[in-house]
């Protein structure tokens, strides 16, 4: 009987260290995946590097604060929607640089899609502030009152097109060559 | 085991929509300092000298108002399309468009541009280059294909209220000579966005109540072939506008102005304001039941103009969608038009004032459907001149439909009787009487006169 209590508070006790071992290991990978030294790991990523590094978002600005890749590029409503699109991004985008030609791709033409990989829910994590209706935010908050009211169905990123990345169409054209790029 | 494996899942599925559980990243939110910066104040002291008119405009605006300032619309990152390649000021690192184009306006009124882009004005533009008969009149016939000359029938004229597609020479301003600067309300930017706020609602003050006068419409919707402005005038609305619109108030906030504002309606009001419960839009052909413009007038069934989607989508010119109108379609449009005219009008004489228009526009259809007839034995028969214009049949026709037909649709829906008669049905029953002339002598001679 006291053998299997003793038994019974050391599985947990064990159970609980490799838990938080997991944890922690889970969330430095979570960290360590998450910014541009491993995006650009794959070599492709370097225009969309170098026009963030030049942007505000990617540390250009007075305070040297910068938003990781991650903080745009997946949903941030819950943890069970990021860890999941975290997976499937590094499944698909994985088999691409490793079977496909992603240097051929028209990135110009995609670059017109962020919609599809950029999340409001990302921005609204910093930007939250442009919801409060207070009186030293008016202007900022007129200008999303059709958005926040679902008078329009847009996300962020179609009226904020060039946002994160600065001057991204001229890195495209150095790396690419204009071949790869429409108008 | 069952019971464990519904538990957990449960638990699972509770997790994923816990709204913010796990906090992913955990940041500070930002604030945005929305005042104008130290760029924006140099663009605002130079520019007050070199073109003060532009600043004195702008600083009566509801955009200075706002801190909206010169940066906000016409910054562009060096990138852009419709960038100028210079930087502007010099040594700056920034980078200024002479354009704005709806993409731009769209930022903050999104919901605005979006109407638009709905709307049958969004098409105005590039249906014109997308038709070989429109090209063809402006270049050929008019420019008489005149390797210096030939832009200028269309620059001058056409393009101005219609818009074309503004294309950049290498240094990032617009090719002179082919049509910019215009006022034209379906320009097609280089951003690949369509339109023109600033046709209606002028640079730079871009004001509301210009554009709830007539005088925002007239400037292009007048003359021979649509003279909605002299069909305005000749109403009651318009005698009531001319009489007393100068004490009216003319500012209220969108979806607000309504009676008492006004006494009569102004275009605005009927075709986009949020008049009784109707909510304010700039589509304006959301209202409409029929294509008055049109050789043969269609109930208006196409729903959503298209013409903008598909230049945003991959530049093409298309001639647009030529039905659009209120995607619940014509009746729809025309129960929307009748709440604007019952917050003056009880029902019986709105419906009995819509029962003579819809006639009118019918009996044009049974002229039209007679002239058509003609135009296309003609043809069959090759009775018919190739140069459209020294083909006294063909100009009669185009006149029917274009100039006389026109205003005899638009004079009756409008309520402007001399329209919709003496410059109206009276000339197009004189112009049938004319096409019988021709016909009969053709197809007796089977030879053009």
């Amino acid at each position: 009987m006291r053998k299997t209590k003793l038994f019974t508070i050391a599985i947990f006790i064990i159970g609980g260290i490799v838990g938080l071992v997991f944890a922690l290991g889970i969330a430095q990978f979570m960290y360590v995946t998450g910014d541009d030294k491993f995006c650009v790991a794959c070599h492709i990523m370097e225009p969309m590097r170098d026009a963030y590094k030049n942007d505000i978002h990617g540390g250009n600005n007075k305070v040297g604060f910068k938003a990781e890749c991650v903080s745009c590029h997946l949903p941030h409503d819950n943890i069970v929607k990021y860890t999941y699109q975290k997976a499937v991004n590094g499944v698909v985008e994985g088999a691409i640089m490793l079977f496909g030609h992603p240097e051929k791709f028209d990135w110009e033409a995609r670059r017109k899609e962020s919609k599809r990989y950029v999340y409001d829910s990302g921005c609204m994590h910093c930007h939250g502030d442009v919801k409060n209706v207070i009186a030293d935010n008016m202007k900022a908050f007129l200008a999303h009152r059709d958005y926040f009211a679902k008078n329009i169905d847009k996300t962020c990123v179609e009226c904020h097109e060039h946002v994160g990345h600065k001057n991204l169409g001229f890195h495209l054209r150095d790396k690419f060559g204009d071949l790869n790029t429409t108008k | 085991m069952l019971k464990k494996i519904i538990l957990a899942l449960t638990c699972i599925t509770a997790m994923a929509f816990a709204d913010g559980v796990g906090n992913v990243n955990l940041t500070k939110v930002i604030k945005v300092d929305r005042n104008l910066s130290p760029l924006a104040k140099k663009c605002i002291e130079c520019h007050a000298e070199k073109t003060p008119g532009i600043v004195a405009d702008w600083k009566s605006s509801r955009h200075a108002h706002a801190s909206v300032s010169c940066m906000d619309c016409h910054a562009v990152p060096a990138d852009s399309p419709m960038a100028i390649q210079k930087e502007h000021p010099k040594d700056s690192g920034n980078h200024v468009s002479i354009l704005v184009s709806p993409k731009t306006c769209s930022k903050c009124h999104a919901k605005e541009v979006e109407e638009f882009q709905q709307s049958g004005h969004a098409r105005g533009g590039v249906q014109m280059f997308a038709k070989k008969g429109m090209l063809e009149l402006m270049y050929h016939y008019e420019g008489r294909d005149h390797p210096d000359l030939k832009d200028s029938p269309a620059a001058t004229g056409c393009v101005q209220c219609h818009g074309l597609e503004i294309k950049l020479d290498k240094a990032g301003y617009p090719i002179p000579g082919k049509g910019w600067p215009n006022y034209g309300i379906g320009n097609a930017y280089p951003d690949g966005s369509v339109g023109s706020c600033k046709s209606c609602h002028s640079s730079h003050t871009f004001d509301i109540v210009e554009a709830r006068k007539p005088s925002a419409c007239a400037s292009c919707h007048l003359g021979p072939d649509h003279p909605n402005i002299e069909i305005f005038n000749n109403s009651m609305h318009g005698k009531i506008f001319n009489t007393e619109g100068n004490k009216w108030k003319w500012d209220s906030a969108p979806d607000t102005w309504d009676v008492p504002d006004f006494r009569a309606p102004t275009c605005a009001t009927c075709h986009m304001s949020g008049v009784n419960d109707l909510n304010t839009t700039h589509n304006v052909s959301v209202r409409l039941k029929w294509n008055l413009w049109a050789p043969h007038s269609k109930q208006r069934t196409g729903g959503f103009e298209t013409a903008a989607f598909d230049y945003a989508k991959d530049g093409k010119l298309t001639a647009g969608n030529v039905l659009a109108g209120n995607p619940a379609g014509p009746e729809a449009a025309r129960a929307e038009m009748k709440q604007v005219c019952k917050s003056c009008h009880s029902t019986k004489s709105t419906d009995s004032f819509f029962i003579s228009g819809d006639m009118h526009v019918e009996l044009y259809n049974n002229y039209h459907s007679e002239a058509k007839a003609m135009l296309d034995d003609l043809k069959a028969k090759g009775l018919l001149k190739a140069d459209e214009w020294s083909d006294e049949f063909q100009r009669i026709y185009y006149h029917l439909w274009h100039h006389e037909g026109r205003r005899m649709r638009m004079g009756a829906l409008m309520g402007g009787p001399d329209y919709a008669h003496w410059h109206g049905v009276f000339e197009v029953q004189q112009d049938i009487r004319k096409l019988k002339d021709i016909y009969d002598a053709r197809i007796k001679s089977g030879k053009i006169e």
